[in-house]
C-alpha cells in the first residue's frame, strides 16, 4: 500500500504530537472539564470520601444552578474585595512593569563598558522570582529596614514623590491617583524584581531591529529621541502585546496573589472545592475577558512588518 | 565631521567653491576648523549639534546612575542574605551592625542545614529535589522538543485547534486543576493505584509534555523548529530520511543552543516549585517546599527547646541562611552559563 508523502507527513505529525495529546487529555483536559464542573456541584457534599469526591450536581441536591458562584460574589467576605484589588494592581503595575523593562531594555541594548555584568544582574531575578525565596527576603529586608527599594527612590527623588502627591491632593484629583503613584514608588523592589523576562523579551526584539532602519535613522539625522518614537517603538510593539499578555498572565496566575490565596485557602483549608472551582473560574474568566479586550485595543497599534 | 556629510545645508549647495576644511589642510587645530565649518552653518543647526554633543556627555553619566542604583535594588537581596546568613544571632540585637557583622559564623548555616534535614540519610530533600528536577527535565525538554517540532513542520487537521490547547496551557493557573488533578492521581488507574508520595506524579506529566510550564516551552521550540529553513528537511528526505530520522539527524543538532536554554529554566522551574510538589507530595519534601514552609521547619528543630529564647528578629538570621543555601545551586548554575541564559532566548526564536 503506497500513502502519498504529503498524506504521510501529515500522519507523522500526529505521531510528533501523540505524546503530548495523551498526557494533555490526561493531566490538562480531563481535570480541567472536571474542576469546571465542580462549579456546578453542591459544595457541601463535594468532600473527599473513600472512593474519591462525592459529586452531585446542584439541580439534584434541590440548589440552586449558579449557587457556587452566588456565594463568592454574595456570601464570602474576602472574594470580591481581594478580587478588585488585584484587578487594581496589575491595572497600575503592568504598564509600569512594561515602561520599565522598555527603558532598560533600550539601555542593555547599547554599548558601553560592563555590559555583560550589568546584563548578568539584570536576569538575576528570572532565575529567582519564581520560587519562595523571594517572599522570605522582601519580607524580612523590610523588617530589618535595609529596604534598598526605598534607599534607591530616596536617592533620586528628594520627596518629589510626596509633593507632586501633595499637590494632587490639593487638586483633589482623587486618591487613587495618589495611591496608584504610591504603590509604584513604594514598590519599586517589586516592580524590578517581576520585570527579568520583560527585559530579555523586548532585548530580543531590539536586536532584530533590522540594521537598515537604524541606517537610514542616523543618515536623516534623527536624534536618539526621534529615533526611539519612530524606530525602536514600531518594531518592538508586537513584543509590546506579548510582555503585556506575559505580565498579567504572570500576575495573575501567582501563589501570592490575594484572590488565588483566598482559593487556596478555600481549597487547602475549608476542603470547599465547589465554592474554590467557582471562584477560581470566574476570576480566570474576567481576567481573560479584560486581556481579550485589552488585546484587540492594542492590536491596533501594532506595527506588523509586512514581508 | 560626520554631521556636516549628513546634513548638506542649503548655504553649502549654494555656493559650492567655498573650501571645506580638509581641503585648506591639516595647518589648523581642531577648534579652528569647526569654528570655519560653523560659520556656514544655520542657527538651528548649531543648535542641533550642540544639544546632540549635550546629550553625547550626559547621557553615559545619567546611564550609569540609573544602571548602578537598579543594579544595587536587585543585588540587595543577595547581599542581604550574605550578609546575615553568615552572622550570629546575637548581631541581631546590636542597632550599631547594619551590613558587616561582628561576628561572623558558621554555625547558624550549619545549623540551618541540619534543621532542613540536608543532612539525612533517608528522605533527604537535596536528593528528592535532585531527583526529580534533572529526570523531569530532561524528559520534558525532549517531549516538548518533540511536540514542538510536530507543531511546526507538519500539516494535519486539527492543528490549530490542537496549537490552541498549547496556548490554553500556557494561560490557565495550576491551581485551577489541582484538586482533580490530585483526585486522578490519588485514585490511579480506576482506583487501585495511589500515586500520591510517588515520584511519578512529577515524572507522568513530564514524560508526555505536560510538566511544569510545559505550554510555554512547546511553544518556544516550534517557534525555533518553524524558523529552520524548509531545505533541510528537503535535502535529509532526498537523501532517503524518514520524518522522524530528519528530526534526530538535522534537526536537533541544529537546536543545541535552543536545548540549553529550555532545559536550564525547566531546571530553574522544576527547582522553585512548591506549588505542584507541595499539592501531591506529603512525605516526601523538596528543597522548595521545606523553605516555603521554612518558619515551621525551624520551630520544630532549632527553637523548640524550653531555653531557646529567640526573638522574630534574630530568626531572621536562620531565615536568610536557609535562603541562601536553597538558592545557592541555582546561583552557582547561573554564574557558570549566564551567556546562555541571557542570549539563549534570544536565539531559541522566542520572537519573531
Amino acid at each position: 500500500m503506497k500513502i502519498p508523502y504529503e498524506r504521510r507527513k501529515s500522519l507523522y505529525g500526529y505521531g510528533f504530537i501523540s505524546l503530548w495529546l495523551v498526557g494533555t487529555l490526561l493531566w490538562f483536559l480531563i481535570p480541567l472539564a472536571e474542576s469546571f464542573c465542580y462549579c456546578f456541584m453542591d459544595n457541601r457534599l463535594l468532600k473527599p470520601s473513600a472512593g474519591g469526591l462525592h459529586k452531585v450536581w446542584l439541580p439534584l441536591a434541590n440548589g440552586e444552578f449558579l449557587a457556587n458562584f452566588r456565594y463568592a460574589f454574595a456570601a464570602d467576605p474576602y472574594y470580591k474585595q481581594y478580587l478588585l484589588s488585584v484587578l487594581k494592581d496589575t491595572a497600575v503595575t503592568t504598564p509600569m512593569i512594561l515602561i520599565f523593562s522598555l527603558f532598560i531594555a533600550v539601555i542593555l541594548n547599547q554599548k558601553f563598558k560592563g555590559r555583560g555584568f550589568v546584563r548578568a544582574v539584570f536576569f538575576l531575578p528570572v532565575i529567582i522570582a519564581t520560587g519562595p525565596v523571594y517572599h522570605i527576603i522582601s519580607g524580612n529586608i523590610a523588617a530589618t529596614g535595609a529596604d534598598s527599594g526605598a534607599q534607591f527612590s530616596t536617592l533620586f527623588e528628594t520627596d518629589m514623590v510626596g509633593k507632586l502627591l501633595e499637590f494632587l491632593g490639593i487638586m483633589n484629583i482623587s486618591e487613587s491617583v495618589s495611591d496608584a503613584v504610591n504603590t509604584v514608588t513604594t514598590n519599586i523592589f517589586g516592580l524590578i524584581w517581576s520585570s527579568g523576562i520583560q527585559i530579555l523579551i523586548f532585548l530580543a526584539a531590539l536586536q532584530n531591529i533590522p540594521p537598515s532602519a537604524k541606517e537610514a535613522a542616523a543618515m536623516e539625522g534623527a536624534t536618539g529621541w526621534e529615533f526611539f518614537w519612530k524606530i525602536t517603538l514600531p518594531y518592538v510593539s508586537p513584543m509590546i502585546l506579548a510582555n503585556f499578555i506575559y505580565t498579567v498572565i504572570d500576575a495573575f496566575t501567582k501563589t501570592d496573589n490575594a484572590v488565588m490565596a483566598r482559593v487556596l485557602e478555600k481549597q487547602q483549608l475549608d476542603m470547599d472545592y465547589g465554592y474554590a472551582a467557582a471562584m477560581s473560574w470566574s476570576y480566570f474568566a474576567i481576567v481573560m475577558i479584560l486581556v481579550g479586550i485589552i488585546t484587540v485595543i492594542l492590536n491596533r497599534f501594532i506595527f506588523y512588518e509586512v514581508e | 565631521m560626520r554631521h556636516s556629510s549628513a546634513k548638506p545645508t542649503e548655504k553649502q549647495s549654494a555656493a559650492g567653491t567655498v573650501r571645506t576644511a580638509e581641503q585648506i589642510g591639516s595647518g589648523m587645530t581642531r577648534k579652528e576648523a569647526m569654528r570655519i565649518r560653523m560659520q556656514h552653518m544655520q542657527k538651528s543647526e548649531i543648535a542641533y549639534l550642540r544639544r546632540k554633543r549635550l546629550l553625547e556627555i550626559c547621557w553615559p553619566v545619567f546611564r550609569f546612575l540609573i544602571l548602578f542604583g537598579l543594579a544595587f535594588v536587585i543585588l540587595t537581596p543577595l547581599l542581604f542574605m550574605i550578609s546575615y546568613g553568615f552572622r550570629d544571632s546575637a548581631d541581631m540585637t546590636d542597632p550599631t551592625i547594619i551590613w558587616i557583622p561582628r561576628h561572623p559564623t558558621l554555625r547558624i548555616m550549619k545549623q540551618t542545614i541540619k534543621a532542613m534535614g540536608l543532612t539525612q540519610r533517608r528522605n533527604n530533600p537535596l536528593l528528592n529535589t535532585l531527583f526529580l528536577n534533572i529526570g523531569c527535565s530532561v524528559c520534558q525538554v525532549i517531549t516538548c522538543a518533540v511536540t514542538g517540532y510536530g507543531f511546526a513542520r507538519f500539516r494535519f487537521k486539527g492543528r490549530n485547534l490542537l496549537f490552541g490547547i498549547v496556548i490554553l496551557m500556557i494561560l490557565v493557573p495550576t491551581q485551577i486543576i489541582s484538586i482533580p488533578l490530585y483526585m486522578t492521581f490519588r485514585n490511579f488507574l480506576f482506583g487501585h493505584v495511589n500515586l500520591i508520595d510517588n515520584p511519578l506524579v512529577m515524572y507522568l506529566p513530564a514524560m508526555t509534555a505536560n510538566g511544569i510550564r510545559a505550554g510555554l516551552m512547546i511553544f518556544i521550540f516550534r517557534q525555533f523548529f518553524r524558523g529552520l529553513p524548509k531545505e533541510l528537511e528537503d535535502a535529509a528526505y532526498l537523501d532517503g530520511c524518514g520524518p522522524l530520522r530528519t528530526f534526530v539527524r538535522v534537526m536537533v543538532p541544529n537546536a543545541g543552543s535552543s536545548f540549553l536554554t529550555v532545559f536550564l529554566f525547566s531546571i530553574v522551574w522544576y527547582w522553585n516549585d512548591y506549588y505542584v510538589a507541595g499539592s501531591f507530595f506529603s512525605n516526601k519534601k523538596t528543597i522548595s517546599m521545606v523553605l516555603k514552609n521554612l518558619d515551621a521547619v525551624l520551630n520544630l528543630a532549632i527553637f523548640n527547646s524550653a531555653t531557646a529564647q529567640i526573638s522574630a528578629r534574630e530568626k531572621i538570621v536562620w531565615l536568610e541562611a536557609g535562603c541562601l543555601i536553597s538558592i545557592t545551586p541555582m546561583l552557582l548554575l547561573y554564574i557558570c552559563l549566564q551567556k546562555h541564559f541571557t542570549e539563549g532566548i534570544e536565539r531559541s526564536g522566542l520572537v519573531g
